[in-house]
């Protein structure tokens, strides 16, 4: 009995990934598309820091089963420090673009040597693994919606295994959908293609900013 | 027909009368087509409306084919329809419901039309989702005729044809930055435009994506809710919390800063060229349309008279050297207008470049009058029928 209701239990994840996995997509998408138009051009490289990403990523759903079942709370809607905690994320991944994809600390030495900081934002950074695992930990932990209705049912679940498990099965459906990223390994990285794509990471580091400061004074108003 | 060769000084007449009124009786005929609806709607005003923009289209195209200019003529039609849209729209919008904002009830009623800006945003939710971000209803109903199906297949059956040439032929926003950049006498910030053109052409790539992610992320037209500067002079959710308020405050700064101030300082469609993400959009069909304007590189002296006349940046030393225009260009004329040397030419893909150019200027004109008149047309009729029902002393 309790083999097949691991059995269920992990079909029940690994499908609500599957159905879900679009919605997980969209939400990870204007993380990850900024961030690997500014890598260089090559699907193997795509392929790796993808990867590292995704690892980075279930570790952060990992602490999110592990939390979850250890309040024994549904998080989604009950918990009342949902709301620092999802504007706390947006923040940090506001300042994670900033490092990570539009690079503004490397590019200090870049311009000091530059005759106009301009000509050279076009220019691919090293790929740094600190990127990978900072951005795929953040949006792992990010509160989005399919991650919230895993929350509740991994929340549900008799031990931490179980919950643990049900999350590595959700992590396991969604993945499939992040597959179409390493085409974007294709692409040619013209300095034009790695401008804008700095520009979208500074726009969507704008957005989750404004976005996670909307949250936390909406939080400390209304308490 | 004269010859255009090497004049310094356009000549007054670039085709006889005749043959000029021959070339223009399609686009009559078309026109009459177009607003025979009007002229058999009651109301003189409509039947007044119609007759004035009939006659009005058909002499603009007229005037292209006597005195051989494009640009000209065509901002005339474009900059009245930039100011004459918000008008008839907003008249429209006060009768309908007496304020220009709109509740966010009649917002999930689905009673806002369609707007073309936001095409770009919906098909990654339409795709994974089934799902349209945007609270128009997807066929046409008694109140609301723009709706998002004909709003579309009308944008996307003209596109495939004219490629960017929507942009200066069809937007009724465009316009109104054509007309603060037509109003200005000088240019001023002309260095800061050259210098970082190719940065600020990226702009609206880069908003495009943004808009694009966003929009699937959160379901919802990013661009609508929190981009659009023309919201400022069409129809905004009403501002009713801190949110709405900052998003008008967006709204009203985007439309004076890039629809009036910079297009006056500098003589550019600045929200066209570096801002809007739906032009950006609009690009990716000039790969596959059949117009363009190429460079013929025997008779160019590289004099930058073009580049320096383009309104939306959309040409740079590389490829005016190339013989090309960049993928931005929305063909509204303004280069071969500028060319001294007749050295920029209107093209059709897969002939020799600089053979037969007014031919291949006619075909576009053809298709993108029709476009216009069908288009804009419409618009200009029925916003000078509301003005002629709101004189004074009627």
């Amino acid at each position: 009995m309790p083999a097949l209701s691991f059995s269920a239990s992990a079909g029940e994840a690994l499908v609500l990934g599957l159905a879900t996995g679009p919605v997980c997509l969209a939400t990870c998408g204007p993380v990850v598309v900024p961030w690997l138009m500014v890598q260089p051009q090559g699907v193997r490289l795509h392929s790796r820091q993808l990867g590292l990403f995704l690892a980075a990523r279930l570790a952060g759903y990992m602490v999110f089963a592990a939390a979850v079942w250890l309040a024994a709370a549904a998080i989604p809607h009950a918990w009342t420090g949902r709301s620092w905690l999802m504007g706390g994320i947006e923040l940090l991944l506001a300042a994670g673009l900033v490092v990570y994809a539009v690079g503004w600390p490397h590019r200090r030495c870049v311009a000091a040597k530059a005759t106009s900081s301009l000509v050279q934002i076009g220019d691919a950074p090293p790929p740094q693994p600190s990127g990978a695992l900072a951005l795929g930990f953040l949006t792992g932990i990010n509160l989005c919606p399919p991650f919230l209705v895993a929350g509740v049912r991994a929340a549900q679940l008799p031990s931490l295994s179980a919950s643990l498990l049900f999350f590595l099965f959700f992590f396991a459906g969604t993945v499939v959908w992040f597959l179409p990223f390493l085409s974007l390994g294709l692409v040619r990285r013209t300095p034009a293609v790695v401008t804008v794509a700095r520009m979208v990471a500074v726009l969507l580091a704008c957005w989750y900013g404004f976005s996670g400061v909307s949250i936390l004074i909406e939080r400390a108003i209304h308490g | 027909m004269a010859s255009r060769s090497s004049a310094l000084v356009r000549p007054a007449a670039f085709r006889s009368v005749g043959r000029s009124v021959l070339l223009t009786l399609p686009i009559a005929l078309w026109s009459l087509v177009m607003f025979t609806p009007s002229l058999r709607q009651a109301g003189r005003d409509s039947h007044i409306g119609a007759v004035v923009v009939m006659l009005f289209m058909t002499t603009l195209f007229f005037l292209m084919m006597r005195t051989g200019e494009t640009y000209r003529w065509r901002r005339i039609f474009f900059v009245a329809l930039g100011f004459l849209f918000p008008f008839g729209f907003i008249a429209a919008l006060v009768v309908q419901r007496g304020t220009m904002s709109i509740p966010i009830s009649r917002m999930v009623s689905g009673d806002t039309p369609f707007c073309f800006m936001v095409t770009p945003s919906i098909i990654l939710p339409a795709a994974f989702a089934r799902t349209i971000i945007f609270p128009g209803s997807i066929l046409p109903t008694a109140s609301n005729h723009a709706s998002i199906a004909i709003m579309i297949g009308l944008w996307f059956a003209l596109t495939l044809v004219l490629g960017k040439a929507w942009c200066s032929y069809a937007c009724f926003f465009g316009g109104i930055e054509e007309g603060f950049a037509a109003i200005a006498k000088r240019r001023r910030l002309h260095r800061f435009v050259t210098k970082y053109g190719h940065i600020l052409r990226l702009i609206p790539w880069a908003i495009l994506v943004f808009v694009v992610l966003v929009s699937a992320a959160i379901f919802e037209p990013v661009y609508c809710m929190w981009l659009c500067p023309f919201k400022a002079v069409t129809e905004f959710p009403a501002v009713r919390n801190v949110e709405t308020a900052i998003q008008m405050g967006i709204f009203v700064a985007l439309f004076i800063g890039l629809v009036v101030v910079l297009p006056f300082l500098t003589k550019k469609r600045t929200q066209c060229g570096f801002f809007c993400p739906f032009g950006a959009f609009q690009s990716l069909f000039n790969k596959i349309h059949l117009f363009e304007i190429r460079f013929d590189r025997e008779k160019c002296v590289d004099c930058a008279l073009c580049q320096t006349s383009c309104p939306t940046v959309a040409l740079s030393k590389e490829s005016i050297r190339e013989g090309k225009t960049l993928l931005n260009c929305m063909k509204c004329g303004a280069c071969v207008d500028a060319c001294k040397k007749d050295a920029a030419v209107w093209h059709l893909k897969g002939t020799p470049v600089a053979v037969k150019p007014e031919r291949a200027r006619l075909l576009f004109l053809y298709g993108a009058w029709a476009m216009a008149t069908m288009f804009g047309g419409s618009i200009l009729a029925n916003s000078v029928a509301t003005m002629l029902h709101w004189l004074p002393w009627k």
